[in-house]
């Protein structure tokens, strides 16, 4: 049986799925929450993504940016344990180390549109929750696009 | 507890920093020019292009390695690739490019937006380069890419999601960055760049998603945007009378370029294949020829115009798109162009105007219809009727895939991978959705009775020797001086022949499918092969019996003995 989307929540909580050896043993991908980055000034985009204690999830689990470019995002490990990140971003991943209750911070460049996944490649915290997705939303530029008509979208 | 009672976990670095391996490259793509590339052949030591040379002969005038002593090379050097966090396409992913040297440096790309430049000698690696592609890119064959290219001090690469970036050769940093397709429309980035002049070409990916194909050139210093080419014409233009009056088939229509073309200076002209028709099998929606698909198709480099084209397929419903490389060669003081396409016929053209010189099969089974000498094509079996299941040779992956054939100046020889496996296509209308897969019928490749081989055609078309494998061949093969010819297999063997005769001569099991371009090259007097090794991309298309044999991500490079 499949649940409609006002019941979801209360499903995923019911079964167990978004909370650590509840359910299944860790928090399944995509059951977290989703945030958005806001636009500075500057055209740099910044938002903060945190390690809650215990949740071995990246909260918001779904970072949304409002276009391409340059993020300016923190990382707080709140949790008990150490973490780390390993992040999207043009020239190479970006790597950091999140020990017990510390803040980090990571400038990643992002084309977009699309979404990438990141995670905190030790242990198994990717297969436990610690796996996220940022999501870039708009269109390529102008010159990029087809010469042809207007088509259907799904 | 206050902000002031964290940790500082600083500032994320680069993955790259942690890996034991960085530096900085040697300034040796400064000084390669387009007279360089030009006359790349007489620089044997180095691989300066996409095909080693502007001709696309895939072939190399090294002579260290040859029949008497190729019995005797080993493995040089690995470069393992690997991989760690999420990557796009993981289940698809191939190493399929064609490693570039210059002067002892090599570079090389790997698939979702890897390039690393390796000391040739040992295979150190010096930098590596990642761009983030999304994840969600549409793709229809894999998470691929065919190569590189160098010029003037920077390295060339497209990305899967259709940008075109331009690197210092030397440290790897982005210096320019330019998109060319648009991922919201299905397109994207998997051919190797192509350095002609002042500029870089690159082609569209995406004929399984209804874009419209086209050509870009950007000025190679500055990434400016320079001319773009379309392969399917609007309403109005030269050779739109082959779509529909009405309707937007056209807007819809592929041929795509997706893989590197070649180039002669005298009639200034690049060669480029074109990809098929969209929806690929249900042509009903898009009667007649559908130009320019499934073409070969020779372009005013400067101008980027279409000068003329031969199609080799009209009105395609088997997926045979001619993409094959053209190889340019001389024969009886003609200047020609060997084509060795999906669709089972090695065509030979003129290649001063597009005239046809002479056609034949290269593989044993063709079902789908028939091409006579003079070039009248008779369709025979197709996905005609709705829900009605078809099954012809060669399958849609064709009777060689976009891995390329080469050619030996000293024998006169072409050589070919050659797939010789069947498909079921079984139409099934749909309507379009920009970014949704357009094939228009639902294809099963065939599991069983299938073979391969390297095949040996001399111009006029006379095959001279078959070397048989057990499996199709999916890799590129690489012709030499030594009078040697390389291939390698799905089943992760990597062959020598004689180029003269096909008798093989010598083996090594590299431990995953190839579905690469070896190259070779030398360094303090020493010829090396490399071959990328790593099975994957669209293996359910070519080779579905493989689906499940490990990926592999390595570059094993083949050396004889120092002393």
């Amino acid at each position: 049986m499949t649940s409609t989307a006002q019941e979801r929540s209360a499903l995923l909580s019911k079964l167990g799925l978004d909370a650590q050896n509840k359910g299944p043993l860790g928090h399944v991908l995509g059951t977290g929450n989703i945030g958005q980055a806001v636009e500075k000034g500057d055209g740099r985009m910044e938002a903060t993504v945190r390690i809650n204690p215990d949740e071995l999830v990246w909260d918001p689990q779904i970072l949304v940016l409002p276009h391409g470019g340059d993020l300016e995002l923190t990382l707080i490990n709140d949790d008990q344990n150490t973490h780390c990140a390993l992040l999207p971003s043009n020239g190479d991943r970006k790597f950091i180390w999140l020990v017990n209750h510390s803040r980090g911070r990571a400038l990643l460049n992002l084309d977009g549109p699309g979404y990438y996944w990141y995670s905190s490649p030790t242990g198994n915290d990717e297969g436990r929750g610690l796996t996220g997705a940022i999501v870039v939303l708009g269109d390529v530029p102008p010159e990029a696009r087809l010469d042809r008509p207007d088509q259907p979208r799904p | 507890m206050t902000t002031a009672d964290y940790v500082d976990a600083g500032e994320a670095i680069d993955q790259g920093t942690l890996s034991g391996k960085h530096g900085t490259a040697p300034p040796v793509v400064a000084g390669v020019t387009y007279e360089r590339i030009l006359d790349a052949r007489s620089e044997p030591q180095n691989w300066l292009t996409y095909y080693g040379a502007y001709n696309g002969q895939r072939f190399s005038p090294l002579d260290q390695i040859n029949t008497e002593n190729v019995k005797r090379i080993g493995p040089a050097w690995v470069f393992q690739a690997g991989t760690s966090g999420m990557i796009a396409g993981a289940s698809t992913y191939a190493f399929e490019a064609a490693p570039i040297v210059v002067d002892g440096v090599m570079f090389v790309s790997g698939w979702d937006g890897w390039v690393w430049a390796l000391d040739a000698r040992t295979g150190n690696e010096i930098w590596r380069y990642k761009h983030a592609v999304p994840f969600d890119v549409s793709l229809c064959c894999g998470n691929v890419n065919r190569g590189v290219a160098v010029a003037q001090g920077k390295v060339f690469l497209v990305t899967g999601n259709a940008h075109l970036l331009a690197l210092d050769a030397q440290t790897g940093k982005r210096v320019w960055d330019k998109t060319y397709g648009d991922v919201r429309a299905g397109e994207s980035g998997t051919v190797a760049p192509l350095i002609i002049k002042n500029m870089v070409i690159v082609g569209s990916s995406g004929g399984e998603f209804g874009v419209r194909g086209h050509l870009d050139a950007f000025n190679l210093e500055s990434g400016e945007h320079l001319w773009r080419c379309y392969m399917v014409p609007k309403p109005g233009e030269p050779g739109s009378d082959t779509w529909p009056a009405d309707g937007q088939a056209w807007a819809r229509g592929g041929a795509n370029c997706w893989l590197t073309g070649t180039f002669d200076a005298e009639t200034n002209l690049l060669y480029v294949g074109t990809g098929n028709p969209a929806p690929d099998f249900d042509g009903d929606v898009r009667p007649g020829d559908n130009l320019f698909t499934d073409s070969i198709v020779a372009v005013d480099v400067d101008q980027g115009q279409i000068r003329w084209h031969y199609q080799c397929t009209p009105h395609d419903v088997w997926d045979y798109d001619s993409i094959a490389e053209c190889i340019l060669f001389e024969s009886g003081g003609r200047k020609l162009l060997g084509h060795f396409d999906k669709n089972g016929y090695f065509f030979v053209l003129d290649r001063t105007d597009g005239s046809l010189v002479q056609i034949t099969p290269f593989v044993d089974r063709i079902t789908w219809g028939a091409i006579t000498r003079d070039g009248q094509v008779t369709a025979k079996v197709y996905p005609d009727k709705e829900g009605e299941p078809v099954h012809f040779y060669p399958g849609p992956a064709g009777a060689k895939e976009w891995t390329h054939a080469a050619y030996s100046p000293k024998t006169e020889l072409f050589y070919v991978p050659v797939q010789d496996v069947g498909a079921t296509a079984t139409r099934r209308r749909r309507e379009f959705k920009e970014s949704i897969p357009y094939w228009g019928a639902g294809v099963n490749v065939d599991l069983e009775d299938m073979t391969g081989s390297v095949s040996a055609f001399d111009a006029s078309g006379e095959e001279k020797w078959r070397w048989r494998a057990e499996l199709p061949m999916c890799a590129s093969v690489l012709a030499t001086g030594g009078d040697l010819v390389f291939a390698g297999e799905p089943s992760g063997e990597f062959n020598a022949l004689d180029a003269r005769t096909g008798e093989h001569l010598w083996k090594f099991q590299c431990g995953s499918g190839h579905h690469s371009s070896p190259t070779t090259y030398s360094v303090d007097g020493r010829q090396y092969i490399a071959v990328p090794v790593g099975w994957g991309g669209w293996a359910e298309g070519f080779l579905p019996g493989m689906l499940g044999a490990g990926h592999g991500s390595a570059l094993i490079v083949f050396a004889l003995p120092e002393s």
